[in-house]
């Protein structure tokens, strides 16, 4: 009697605690994302925010990436290569429409997300047919395939590259609509991600992660499963694509698909936790916010290549688990943190 | 297209195909041994390109005179990499995939080093040899492919002899079989292992001198030769030396001719086309046997 007395007691307490948990996560998401849609009403007046607002862009862009491959990458544990190819897609895709039928990227953007997921659907059915190490192969060569490609199409300007028209409006306020579309991807992302963590889906992928066979064993149509979740997370990584190539108003392939584009979602998720809904967000504002700060600092060479490899192989070695997971180990994480 | 062009395509296909079978057998033999995925050995083999093309500017080094000592560099390299890097790892469920992840770190670190040190300018070593070729009959080879092509079959052929002639050698193959059971038996596996690492970047090596006055190459050309190299491995049969070979030659004569009537252009695009087709058809490769592990 006293022990269901106490278990009783200690569920009531959870659950007090766990709407506080929820109420204080609300409040920070409520109040964070009202700063950042209010942001660029101090650019209309003061008009020396430029540079910020760029990199706050910037960060948006690399948590709807982040993100989403996080959930091919994390969830599930299947390494993709692959995602600057649907990054590029978008670019080129909306891209090519705005220049040949002056259709604004804006609208075309959501079309470009479902082109990159049906493109995800069809190499996953191929590639993750088999366990282990076909689908990583298969991603390099998908990225090296679509370079190829790009470089030589002449019609979307080969290796130089194809410039687009601007949308008209004044300087101080050009990078507004990209502010607003890059924050509505960056949400979307970590919102589809937070969806799928609280699912019986969610759930699958990470049975396929830990034990695939087993996970099979027990009745998970594992081969479903993993196309699903790389074609999902194509989807956001396209519509950022889209914007961003609209914003920088020149598609060129080495600015969309190098190894350093795939190996930077990567590095995100390692360092703020792979396999975490918060990880890959922390990641993107660590890395972009590092990476501006060394730029500015020490200039960019090609060390810089060799300073993420180092990283990635520390974090792999020493944290594993990234700031989320190494935090969550030893109990302590914050609360407004924890979002899984 | 002519029969004396067909033959003559066909010769230098076979003759590529010998130089990608080399570049390729130590990426399937460590993944084959160990189940490492070596996403660096690209990045190894333009490395061991790098140091032949300076032996070879400085100090007149012939490249393929530089072989033996790019292989034991490479070797130690390896040793000391599977000392620090992969034997702590060894034995957990998600060893391929934390492979896949150090490797790609390392060729990164590497492409990084490369392009501080020598920059991003083509380079291509140009020995006596590079420009000289010999004919016969209506048919001719480049005298620097003729070489690369029978030193790879010199350096496969040791390397069968060393897996199917010598005790290591079985001890190899049967941690490749199936490495419980090798323990069991009492192979030293760990020993195996880190030898065959060793191994696998001594033939990064041997390839890398090859490569340094074969094709002309700078740091990050190292992406598409691992994508190559991993469609024709994967084609042939991962983990499946003979298929690994096989693959080789096969793709090197398909693209041969494809080079000659698309251009070279596209050709790198065959492999990949066949990776994807392999995948689908017969996803285990020519020569793998039931479901890739």
């Amino acid at each position: 009697m006293g022990n269901w007395a106490t278990v009783r007691e200690h569920e009531r307490l959870e659950s007090q605690l766990s709407i506080r948990t929820r109420e204080i996560r609300h409040l920070v998401l409520t109040g964070l994302l009202a700063g950042l849609l209010l942001l660029p009403l101090l650019q209309v007046g003061n008009r020396g925010l430029t540079y910020f607002l760029h990199v706050m862009m910037m960060t948006f862009m690399y948590i709807a990436i982040a993100s989403s491959w996080n959930i091919i990458s994390g969830y599930a544990g299947y390494i993709s290569f692959a995602h600057p190819v649907f990054f590029a897609l978008g670019g080129y895709f909306t891209g090519a429409l705005l220049v040949f039928i002056k259709l604004s990227p804006f609208l075309t953007a959501p079309i470009a997300g479902l082109l990159a997921a049906l493109l995800g659907f069809g190499v996953g059915l191929i590639t993750l047919r088999t366990r282990g190490p076909s689908f990583v192969i298969g991603t390099i060569a998908l990225l090296l395939l679509a370079r190829l490609l790009l470089d030589n199409w002449t019609w979307l300007g080969g290796s130089n590259g194809i410039s687009l028209p601007l949308p008209n409006l004044p300087p101080h306020l050009f990078k507004l609509p990209f502010y607003y579309g890059l924050l509505f991807a960056a949400a979307g992302a970590v919102g589809l991600s937070y969806r799928i963590r609280h699912s019986r889906f969610g759930l699958g992928l990470r049975a396929i992660a830990q034990d695939e066979i087993r996970a099979e064993v027990a009745g998970i149509p594992t081969h479903v499963y993993k196309v699903l979740a790389f074609s999902l997370s194509a989807f956001f990584v396209a519509v950022a694509g889209a914007l961003w190539g609209y914003q920088l108003s020149y598609l060129r392939p080495s600015a969309f698909l190098t190894v350093g584009m795939a190996a930077d979602p990567l590095l995100m998720c390692l360092i703020g936790g792979r396999g975490t809904v918060a990880g890959p967000v922390l990641g993107a504002v660590i890395v972009v916010a590092l990476n501006e700060l060394m730029i500015a600092l020490l200039g960019s060479t090609e060390l810089n290549l060799s300073a993420i490899g180092l990283i990635m192989l520390l974090a792999l070695l020493f944290f594993p688990g990234g700031i989320i997971g190494t935090l969550r180990e030893r109990g302590r994480l914050p609360r407004w943190l924890d979002w899984d | 297209m002519s029969l004396t062009a067909f033959i003559q395509i066909l010769l230098l296909g076979l003759a590529l195909g010998g130089i990608y079978a080399l570049m390729a057998i130590g990426l399937s033999l460590t993944f084959g041994v160990m189940r490492i995925l070596n996403l660096a050995h690209g990045a190894f083999m333009i490395l061991a390109a790098y140091l032949a093309f300076w032996l070879f500017v400085r100090y007149r080094l012939d490249p393929l005179l530089s072989i033996p000592f790019m292989m034991g560099t490479l070797f130690a390299i390896g040793i000391i990499l599977y000392r620090i890097l992969f034997s702590r790892l060894a034995g957990r469920a998600d060893y391929t995939h934390l492979t896949i992840l150090l490797t790609f770190s390392l060729a990164l670190i590497l492409e990084g080093l490369m392009g501080y040190l020598w920059t991003g300018i083509y380079r291509a070593a140009n020995p006596p040899y590079a420009a000289r070729s010999y004919s016969f009959g209506p048919w001719y080879i480049p005298a620097g492919q003729l070489y690369a092509a029978l030193t790879s079959l010199i350096l496969l052929s040791i390397l069968w002899l060393i897996l199917y002639r010598t005790r290591f050698g079985r001890a190899v193959r049967a941690t490749m079989q199936n490495r419980i059971a090798a323990q069991i038996v009492g192979v030293d596996v760990n020993g195996v292992s880190m030898i065959t690492f060793g191994l696998g970047l001594a033939l990064a090596g041997a390839s890398g001198s090859l490569l340094s006055f074969l094709f002309p190459f700078f740091p990050s050309r190292h992406w598409q030769w691992i994508a190559i190299l991993l469609a024709l491995v994967v084609f042939g049969g991962l983990g499946s030396l003979p298929g690994t070979v096989m693959g080789a030659f096969t793709l090197a004569v398909i693209s041969a001719y494809a080079t000659t009537l698309a251009g070279p252009t596209w050709s790198s695009a065959l492999f990949y086309l066949a990776l994807f087709l392999t995948l689908l058809v017969r996803p285990q490769g020519l020569l793998g046997k039931g479901e890739a592990p």
